[in-house]
C-alpha cells in the first residue's frame, strides 16, 4: 500500500546552484547529499513536512537524467510514493501488466526503490520507495 | 522565521490533455483514490484530486479532451503551504526571486502567490490557508 509522497525529483544543471533557492531561500534542511555512481547522478534530498524534494544533477552524459536535462531542461522529473514493501508494490504492478523499468528493487537514495516506466502512466515517471531503517529521512 | 516558514507540500500538479483519463490511470495503477473532481471557475479546466497524507495530487486538464488524441501527462508544478505568506514573499524577494503579490486562491480563505523566477524550471507557488475571511476578504 502506498502511504505517502516520499519525494518529488527535480533535475537541475547544478545542485549547488539549486540549493541557493531550495535550501537557502526556502530554508529547507538537507537530509542527504551523495553521488550515486551507478546512476551517474548527485542526489540531494531536502525535507518539507512529511515529504522531501530531491535535486538530481547528472554527473556524466550517458544517463537518463542527463538526457532528460538535455532534451527538456531543468524541471520536475519523477514522483516517488512510499510503501512499507516496495517488492510487493513491484509485484502488484507486474501483475497488473504495468511496464517496469526495474525488474527488482534496488538501493537508491530513498532506500529500496524501483521505477515504473513512464509509458504506463501517460508519460509520468513513478518511483516506489521503502526507506531503509537507520538511513536518513522518513 | 526559519526560511519561508513552509510546513509541507500542499499539492503537486500533474498537467495533461485529459485529466480524467490520467486520474483514472493513477487510480487503477497505483490504487490512489480520487476524492474530488471539479471545474475551475473562469477557465473551465477539469480538475481531479487525490490525497496521500498531507499532499494533494492535482490532475489538471483542459475543459474538453480532444477526441482521438493520445493522452499525455507530465509533472508540472509544486505548491508549498506556508504559515505567513506575506513574510514568505518578502523573504523570497529579498533573495532576488520574482514573486507575485498574494491573491485569493480557489480554496476559501486562502491566499496564493506565484514564484516566477529562481525555481530551476519548476512552476512554484505558495499558499496560506485561513489567511483571509472568506466572507469579507479581510485578513483573518
Amino acid at each position: 500500500m502506498l502511504t505517502k509522497i516520499h519525494h518529488v525529483g527535480i533535475v537541475v544543471h547544478s545542485a549547488d546552484e539549486a540549493l541557493k533557492f531550495y535550501r537557502d531561500a526556502l530554508g529547507l534542511p538537507v537530509t542527504a547529499d551523495r553521488v550515486v555512481e551507478d546512476q551517474g547522478v548527485r542526489g540531494v534530498l531536502l525535507q518539507i513536512g512529511n515529504s522531501e524534494i530531491e535535486l538530481l544533477e547528472p554527473t556524466r552524459d550517458d544517463t537518463g537524467v542527463a538526457r532528460f536535462l538535455a532534451s527538456r531542461g531543468e524541471g520536475m522529473h519523477h514522483i516517488c510514493f512510499e510503501s512499507d514493501d516496495v517488492a510487493k508494490e513491484l509485484e502488484a504492478a507486474r501483475q497488473k501488466g504495468i511496464e517496469l523499468i526495474d525488474q527488482a528493487p534496488r538501493v537508491g537514495l530513498a532506500g529500496m526503490i524501483c521505477f515504473l516506466h513512464p509509458r504506463s502512466n501517460h508519460g509520468v515517471l513513478v518511483e516506489f520507495a521503502t526507506p531503509i531503517e537507520g538511513q536518513h529521512g522518513h | 522565521m526559519d526560511g519561508i516558514g513552509a510546513t509541507h507540500i500542499d499539492h503537486i500538479v500533474i498537467a495533461s490533455n485529459d485529466s480524467g483519463a490520467v486520474a483514472e490511470t493513477f487510480q487503477r495503477n497505483l490504487g490512489l483514490e480520487i476524492k474530488r473532481t471539479m471545474t475551475r471557475p473562469g477557465t473551465g479546466a477539469q480538475l481531479a484530486f487525490a490525497k496521500l497524507q498531507e499532499v494533494v495530487l492535482e490532475f489538471a486538464g483542459p475543459p474538453e479532451p480532444k477526441p482521438g488524441e493520445e493522452v499525455k501527462a507530465r509533472l508540472w508544478g509544486i505548491v508549498l503551504a506556508v504559515r505567513d505568506i506575506r513574510a514568505a514573499v518578502d523573504r523570497l524577494r529579498a533573495f532576488g526571486c520574482e514573486v507575485g503579490d498574494p491573491k485569493p486562491a480557489v480554496q476559501p480563505g486562502a491566499l496564493i502567490a506565484t514564484v516566477k523566477s529562481g525555481t530551476h524550471g519548476v512552476p512554484f507557488a505558495l499558499i496560506q490557508y485561513e489567511a483571509i475571511s472568506p466572507a469579507t476578504g479581510a485578513p483573518a
